[in-house]
């Protein structure tokens, strides 16, 4: 990149040959006016707002689309470009319906900014104004399409960004229209981006839609917590209510994107579900009670229960925050227990090591050959799904192992469908192939192995790549040879110099990982919750969702000698049926905490809105039981002193030796996925979410010849969720992706 | 007259490769393909010759070929515009239907020049009859071993095809007709970067019009000074005029570059009985209109048209006399721009609406006295603003007619009527 010297409005600046005027512009802090130009976007220099006078040019030129050359001279705001930015500012309004007073965009329109100060008072078009058509796209965008101003930046961030052609300018001329081609509307887990890119009001929220005037909330920089990102957001409130989500930018994280669940998730904290007032179980029935009665009880029961600390259990929620996971597993261990964990949905969790991430999120667009492993990567981890997305914009390639084809936005250019029960084998496979290669010598578990020619395409895809990346998705988790799984895509990785990226540690498990939210000899979740422990403490925890097996849970929970506690933000029979007290927590937003991603970044953030009803942050909850236990350590008067201490641990490694063996796995077995807005209590609850399309996915998918030995047919019922018999499924397995509770 | 790009036209059999060959046909191509002509003499000579492209702005061709980066690796495209919208013209058209070998002779020569094996010929989505009469050509042009891969052994590779459009004008602008070629909807792109760098598919591409390339080997054949005589200084050779409008024999003609509007006028078949000239398009609906005494002083060239005010564009002639209303023209023309926007960029979408809307507000008897100050003014923030130039070429229509023939529509909006009687 060649620095060259350029001049706006005569202050000398700097830029790269090649970048635009508008781009150092920018930069300088020079402000163009611009509805087209997005940084993240191709160049569409069709608003024609960014005209500059550039010298030696007869005509006024879009700085968004002039490339800078050296010595050029720019005029941003003499008579030639104020005419030519005026002239467009007066092209743009008179169609445009200047209904700014019932407009959600009002306030915050890119429009309404640069109209007042380009704009003229008193319009010269008297002709009837144009009317748009809505479309209806979906329960997430609200359309007013006789706002739009034709921008295409909506249709260039499906194509660009999303990955789906879903948007498109049809017509000509004035009948030029901004419509979706489909009539499902728009389909991607970043849609919610089309209403940030939208300059005008054209695509709003419509969960907010009519909320409140934009001026009237409140923006509080926060981190969202659903996945292992952690994208920087806005929360804006307005009366301690989250009324809309926004994206902030962070290069490094999230760029300037989010997700629909981060984005839409926030309308779950509003729900009537949540609980408001601390609540105790006498002679079976539940009734309300004042905090100090409702600790009181807690900590007498657990006293009385347990007269052992190893009698006791605990499991967390892996989206708790950092400081809650800390105090919860020091509450527990200072109570003498071991026995805690927050790997709920796991088949097997065991203490071998975690499979590490090694490549930052910046570092994945540069990839140019990504290996996914049990992961449908798209809707469980969408930012990271985004980054590789853009690594194959300029040409890497994808080669997956899952039990399901997945709809990616990307081409996928080998791919081996593999129940749970082969992937060991599949995995095997490839790292022969590999070290075949490397002309290394083989392990004695690999000698038997067989390599069919898929392992070695991918093999090669793997050796022929100079940044390869092998990602580990949340299908893993319901594996029960899990660890060997991790261990061989740890091999591979080293087989083939990749780097690897464990996308099953979703939502803040990084943090329960650094404060050892798991035991080292006590029990882990799947026996605690097959254990007849007398004690139980359940944080945020929803056994029907969130438990493998959650039958067997439920029933271990529910015995008659075990006092279980629950600190919960959201109602749940399932809790109720099993829980002595239930003290209700702060949710998201709710609490200040610590959210640590992938990349081992730990971002903190203060609560955006006061806790729903009398429930308080769970950090304090647990800090006031652990004094009533009279337990040593917990004298902190702010999270930030807890994250500190917290992030100050460092996670136990194991160096568990994990054999790799051709262990018996059930004939058949069962992927459980839920939808990406099922994956947590707070999206649950996110009734918008819940609408769309990817929200109501419910589909137990198999292929004809498992389907006959399982004796199902097309809409059977199949552990609650309805069957559909097709070819994208592995052999052996049922591919459940749903949002209804676990049953497996 | 008709005697380069027209001059089979009244032959036996005129698109025939038989006729072009007896006329010297493919003579250029099979010199190249001896190796007995190369690139550089090639560009030589078209600079010499003085040919400007046909299509409207009248850059040189010999020029333009330069530009492409020849020795650049990868693939290069060869394009031939015969998307012919522009109201008033229709000689490319005939060059199709009577001498389509020329087209694909010229087009094989670019190709080589420029070191570009793969050529589309664009045609205008209505040209059905054009459309076959050259897809006849180029069959029977690869029957005769004449384009393909190392043809008759030379290492020569050239394949040819041509592509019919689906009736946008605006797909006639180069860069809407490389993204409809590319099977996209046509919309210009901004440039630059220009198609030269970043054309079809993202390669180097030229895109010359059908009498552009028609030109070339007849202009390689008798020498580029041949062709530079006989036109004038600045417009060298021939040049194809559609002349449409109020004469007796609208037609095309092919004629020195040079040569008086008066003569081509009678060529014509003059004015009918009892009229009289007011005012001429020289080039196309897109060129500002000429009043008729300034037309018939001038001569059909490029300096000679811009000295009168207006551009020889595309050399569609539009003939107007005094039965014309000039009101009721200016808002055809407008009507044509406004439905024949692409619609991307914001001066040209809203602006073609709002000055078509305002004109037929005038037809309807409704004019307000500011209406042609404002009419001015949003024609003036519409030049020199847009992606493409077809933003310039529906403004400049209503600055000219407007300062030409004011008295005109202000008669219509004091009046609610043409000024001009039994008008229509
Ligand atoms: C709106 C618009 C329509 C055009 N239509 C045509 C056309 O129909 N045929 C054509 O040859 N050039 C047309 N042009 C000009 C082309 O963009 C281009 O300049 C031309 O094909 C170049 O060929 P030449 O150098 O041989 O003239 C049009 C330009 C504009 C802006
Ligand atoms: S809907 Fe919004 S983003 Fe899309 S083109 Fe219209 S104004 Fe631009
Ligand atoms: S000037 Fe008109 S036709 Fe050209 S790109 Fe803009 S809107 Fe389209
Ligand atoms: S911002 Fe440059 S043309 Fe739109």
């Amino acid at each position: 990149m060649v620095d060259i010297e350029i001049e706006i409005d005569g202050k000398v600046v700097h830029g790269y040959s090649g970048e635009t005027v508008i781009s150092i512009a920018d930069r300088e802090g020079i402000d163009i006016p611009r509805f087209c130009y997005h940084k993240k976007l191709s160049v569409a220099a069709n608003c024609r707002m960014c005209l500059v006078d550039i010298e030696g040019n007869p005509n006024p030129q879009p700085a968004c689309s002039t490339q800078s050359s050296f010595g050029m001279k720019v005029h941003t705001k003499n008579e030639k470009a104020k005419t030519a930015q005026k002239a467009v500012m007066e092209f743009l309004l008179i169609n445009h319906p200047l209904d700014c007073p019932i407009c959600d965009q009002g306030g915050e329109c890119e429009l309404q900014d640069v109209a007042m100060e380009f704009g003229s008072d008193i319009s010269r078009f008297t002709e009837g104004k144009r009317i748009v058509d809505d479309k209806e796209i979906g329960a997430l965008i609200q359309t007013d399409m006789t706002r739009c101003i034709h921008c295409t930046r909506c249709v260039r961030f499906g194509a660009e960004v999303a990955g789906i052609v879903e948007m498109g300018a049809t017509g000509r001329s004035e009948d030029l229209k901004i419509e979706p081609f489909l009539s499902e509307g728009i389909q991607s887990e970043l849609s919610g981006n089309m209403i940030d890119v939208c300059p005008v009001g054209a695509l709003t929220s419509k969960p907010f839609r009519y909320g409140v005037r934009s001026w009237q909330m409140n923006s509080i920089q926060t981190i969202a917590r659903h996945d292992l990102v952690g994208s920087n957001i806005f929360t804006q409130t307005h009366e301690s209510k989250v009324k809309r989500v926004v994206a902030r930018d962070n290069e490094n994280i999230n760029e300037t994107w989010i997700s629909d669940r981060d984005r839409f998730s926030y309308q779950g904290l509003n729900s009537d579900n949540r609980i408001l007032i601390p609540k105790i179980k006498i002679k079976g029935e539940w009734q309300d009670t004042s905090w100090d009665d409702a600790l009181d009880f807690a900590a007498n029961g657990i006293k009385k229960h347990a007269k052992e600390g190893s009698q006791i259990g605990t499991l967390a929620s892996k989206n708790a925050t950092l400081e809650e996971l800390y105090l919860l597993q020091k509450f527990t261990r200072g109570l003498g227990s071991d026995n805690l964990d927050y790997r709920l949905d796991a088949a097997n969790p065991s203490n071998a090591k975690v499979l590490e991430s090694n490549i930052s999120l910046t570092e994945l667009e540069t990839i140019d050959h990504a290996l996914i492993v049990n992961s449908y990567l798209r809707l469980e981890q969408p930012m990271i799904n985004h980054r590789i997305r853009k690594a194959t914009l300029n040409g890497a390639s994808v080669s997956t192992i899952n039990a399901k084809a997945f709809d990616f936005n990307y081409r996928i250019s080998h791919s081996v469908l593999t129940s749970p029960q082969n992937t060991v084998a599949t995995l095997s496979g490839v790292l022969k192939a590999l070290l075949d290669k490397n002309s290394q010598t083989l392990p004695d578990y690999l000698n038997s192995v067989s390599v069919h020619q898929t392992h070695i395409d991918i093999a090669n895809a793997l050796l022929n790549a100079e940044h390869p990346v092998v990602v580990l998705g949340e299908h893993v988790n319901g594996n029960k040879c899990s660890d060997q799984v991790a261990t061989l895509v740890s091999e591979i990785a080293k087989a083939s110099e990749a780097k690897t990226l464990n996308a099953s540690l979703t939502g803040n498990a990084h943090s329960a990982e650094r404060v050892n939210f798991k035991p080292e000899n006590g029990k882990n979740a799947l026996q605690i919750l097959s254990s007849d422990f007398t004690a139980f403490v359940l944080f945020d925890v929803y056994p029907t969702f969130d438990c493998i097996d959650s039958e067997n849970a439920i029933e271990h929970l529910s015995h008659d000698d075990a006092f279980v506690v629950a600190m919960n933000s959201f109602d749940d029979e399932s809790v109720l049926n099993c829980a002595n007290v239930i003290l209700p927590i702060a949710s998201f937003y709710e609490t200040s905490g610590t959210h640590i991603n992938v990349d081992n970044i730990a971002q903190s953030y203060s609560a955006s809105v006061k806790s729903a009803g009398e429930s308080k942050p769970g950090w304090k909850v647990i800090k006031v039981l652990a004094d009533l236990l009279n337990l040593q350590g917990f004298d902190f008067t702010d999270s930030s002193q807890i994250a500190d201490k917290a992030l100050s641990l460092t996670p136990n490694t194991s160096e568990i030796e994990v054999p790799i063996s051709n262990s018996k796995m059930p004939n058949i077995t069962t992927v459980w996925q839920y939808t990406p807005y099922a994956s947590d209590v707070v999206v649950r609850h996110a009734s918008s979410l819940q609408q769309t399309r990817i929200g109501q996915i419910s589909e137990a998918s198999v292929c004809k010849a498992t389907a006959k030995l399982l004796e199902l047919s097309e809409g059977d019922l199949y552990k609650g969720v309805p069957v559909n018999i097709n070819e994208s499924v592995a052999e052996g397995c049922v591919f459940v992706h749903t949002h209804l509770p676990r049953q497996c | 007259m008709n005697n380069v790009c027209l001059k089979s036209i009244d032959k036996d059999n005129p698109s025939s490769l038989a006729t072009y060959e007896t006329m010297g046909g493919y003579k250029v191509w099979h010199k190249i393909l001896h190796g007995e002509l190369s690139p550089e003499k090639i560009l030589e000579e078209l600079k010499i010759s003085g040919l400007r492209g046909r299509g409207g702005a009248g850059f040189p061709t010999g020029l333009k070929w330069s530009f492409m980066p020849r020795n650049q690796e990868g693939q290069k495209y060869v394009v031939c515009n015969s998307d012919e919208g522009e109201p008033g013209t229709c000689h490319d058209r005939d060059i199709l239907r009577f001498n389509p070998h020329s087209v694909i002779e010229g087009m094989a020569i670019a190709g080589y020049v420029m070191n570009a094996t793969v050529g589309y010929n664009y045609i205008r989505g209505e040209f059905m009859e054009p459309y076959y009469r050259f897809e006849e050509a180029l069959k029977e042009a690869y029957d005769a071993g004449l384009l393909g891969t190392n043809i008759k052994g030379s290492k020569v590779c050239f394949d040819l095809y041509s592509h019919l459009g689906a009736g946008a004008y605006i797909c006639g602008e180069e860069t809407a007709l490389l993204e409809s070629l590319e099977g996209k909807k046509g919309l210009p792109r901004f440039k630059p970067p220009y198609p030269a760098n970043v054309g079809l598919y993202g390669k180097p591409t030229t895109i010359n019009n059908t009498e552009s390339f028609a030109s070339v080997p007849e202009i390689l054949s008798r020498g580029g000074q041949w062709f530079a005589d006989l036109g004038v200084v600045n417009s060298g050779g021939t040049k194809c005029f559609s002349v449409t409008g109020n004469v007796k024999n609208p037609a095309n003609f092919e004629i020195p570059m040079g040569t008086p509007f008066s003569d081509l006028l009678e060529l014509a078949g003059g004015l009918r009985e009892g009229r009289t000239l007011k005012g001429v398009i020289p080039g196309g609906s897109s060129t500002p209109v000429i009043p008729a005494a300034e037309a018939m002083k001038m001569t059909m060239d490029y300096d000679s048209i811009e000295k009168a005010g207006s551009m020889l564009g595309a050399g569609s002639v539009i003939v107007m006399d005094d039965t014309t209303c000039m009101v009721k023209a200016l808002t055809r023309l407008a009507h044509f721009y406004y439905d024949e926007s692409c619609g991307q960029c914001t001066p040209c979408r809203e602006g073609t609406g709002w000055m078509y809307r305002v004109l037929k507000r005038i037809m309807d008897g409704q004019g307000k006295s500011e209406d042609l100050k404002l009419l001015l003014s949003v024609q003036d923030k519409i030049i020199g603003n847009t992606i493409c130039a077809l933003g310039d070429a529906a403004a400049m229509p209503v600055e000219s007619f407007i300062t030409h023939f004011r008295e005109e529509f202000e008669y219509y909006i004091k009046h609610g009527k043409s000024m001009v009687e039994n008008d229509g």
